[in-house]
């Protein structure tokens, strides 16, 4: 997440700077910048000898780019240009087959793993924190998550009306690959700064996470792909004590402490990673175990089971 | 928000019409509906622009424009380098290979026009420079005597010319093919 958002930042100068030593020629380079560009091209394009395609291997963003030579677009990106054009075009439904078929196996992973407006979105959860130490009241309302499918289904009529991919307009990581690169490289940042302002703001003052819980077209798109997904975190019951960190840590909001993720869940493991028992991990399964009570190991289950729980002896000074 | 969105894109042309900026899409680009509903907004074909002559519009040209590049000649023209095309995810720029006749077959930009009231050699002063920056000489261009510039079929509408004319304002433009008419805009 924090390695696309500075390759989001990397790669638009890495443009300027190739058109600079395209404006001054190679050979003209003082010694110093030409081992700059040197050490530039070898990390990027090792296997290219086309000197005017040096830098090319790893362009765009995570909306649409190309890594290595495979170009790979957002699914999102295509079902809005199949709604803005109302045709196929092959070679562009090629490039989301990768990211599909990776999300019917791992579900919301985009989200939690690659979205570089999360890790901006996720920072501004830390900053609530910070402000609610200090005593600043910040917004907690809960919304109904199935909102953003409305959006997504709205999202995409209005490019069916209009012509134009214009959900692009707003969904956050496109927004942000774009207006990075408008700003390093261009004639500064547009509309879409803006409005991804905003988002982080709504975040802050109405919902917590609340743009990726509620209002995302392409978290929605990404939930539905990844409704079956096979690859889960579960909670092993026996092992749980019932402390509730996992609900309070997960930004989606989920309720790992009564085993239903659903299709919301996007494996991001902050769950995993704050458990004191190792009680969740993942599994390789197709659906959610259905709620499997209060965890053995917490009061309430030894309370209701002293009389056949005698392994840990005593109970009393315990609970 | 979105629900006004309609209705705003309406207004937003309506008021763009009026404007009339005259543009350029990138070369290879399908025809301007088509480009729209096809242009996914992604960036790339500026970034891998070498000559960093695609910029992006705001909502200047319309709430369906938004985000999609475009070139304005006479800041920077475009010099038929083709990497746009190659990178386009979505074929809104088609991938035209870099040689005279695939250019001439898949690259309609528009196409030059020479206003002769403004032409330094038309006016008996020998110029030739939009000969001379053309990337396509006597396919596109050609002169005549006293290097009075004349623009052939072959033209594709790099806007090469344009961007090199020595006259202010220029005497040679370039005609969008999304605008059809012959009016100077």
């Amino acid at each position: 997440m924090v390695l696309v958002f500075a390759l989001l930042i990397i790669l638009p100068f890495f443009h300027v700077y190739q058109t600079y030593v395209a404006a001054h020629a190679y050979d003209l380079l003082a010694p110093g910048e030409r081992k700059l560009y040197d050490i530039i091209e070898t990390l990027t394009a090792p296997f290219v000898d086309d000197p005017s395609r040096d830098l090319d291997v790893i362009k765009g963003n995570t909306w649409s780019g190309r890594l290595f030579g495979v170009k790979m677009s957002d699914p999102l990106a295509v079902a809005g240009q199949m709604a803005a054009g109302r045709n196929v075009y092959n070679p562009f439904l090629l490039t989301a087959l990768f990211p599909v078929v990776a999300t019917l196996i791992f579900g919301r992973f985009f989200c939690g793993w690659l979205c570089p407006a999360n890790f901006l979105y996720e920072l501004n959860t830390n900053l609530r924190i910070l402000l609610g130490r200090f005593g600043v009241r910040t917004g907690r309302r809960c919304l109904d998550p199935k909102l953003k499918y409305i959006v997504l289904g709205v999202g995409l009529l209005i490019c069916g009306i209009s012509g134009s991919v214009l959900v692009a307009a707003v969904y956050p990581p496109a927004i942000l690959g774009r207006e990075l690169y408008y700003a390093i490289a261009q004639r500064g940042m547009g509309v879409g700064a803006l409005f991804f302002v905003a988002t982080v703001l709504f975040d802050l003052l109405v919902a917590r996470r609340g743009f990726c819980r509620y209002l995302c077209p392409g978290g929605a798109l990404y939930s539905l792909l990844g409704r079956f997904r096979v690859l889960r975190i579960q909670r092993n019951v026996v092992t749980c004590n019932d402390c509730t960190k996992c609900n309070s840590v997960c930004e989606f909001g989920l309720n790992p402490l009564r085993d239903d993720f659903g299709q919301e869940c996007n494996n991001c493991t902050a769950c995993i990673a704050v458990c004191p028992v190792d009680a969740l991990g993942f599994r390789w399964r197709i659906t959610d175990t259905p709620n499997q009570g209060p965890g053995h190991e917490s009061p309430r289950y030894r309370r209701d089971h002293k009389d056949k729980r005698q392994v840990f002896g005593n109970a009393n000074s315990k609970a | 928000m979105t629900a006004m969105a309609p209705a705003t894109s309406m207004v937003v042309q309506a008021r763009t019409k009026r404007n009339g900026q005259r543009y350029l899409r990138p070369p290879g680009a399908l025809p301007e509906s088509e480009f729209v509903s096809r242009c996914i907004h992604c960036g790339q074909c500026g970034e891998v622009c070498p000559n960093r002559c695609i910029n992006y519009f705001g909502f200047e040209n319309g709430l369906t424009s938004l985000d999609t590049p475009y070139i304005t000649p006479r800041e920077k023209a475009c010099i038929l380098c083709m990497k746009c095309g190659e990178v386009c995810p979505s074929g809104a720029i088609q991938p035209v290979r870099r040689t005279i006749p695939a250019i001439t077959e898949g690259v309609r930009m528009g196409r030059a026009q020479v206003d002769k009231q403004l032409c330094l050699s038309y006016q008996g002063k020998t110029c030739g420079v939009c000969y001379r920056a053309c990337p396509l000489p006597d396919l596109a261009l050609r002169v005549g005597m006293l290097e009075q510039p004349e623009v052939l079929d072959a033209c594709v509408g790099c806007g090469l010319c344009e961007r090199s004319c020595i006259q202010m304002p220029q005497a040679i433009r370039i005609i969008p093919a999304h605008t059809q008419t012959g009016e100077v805009l």
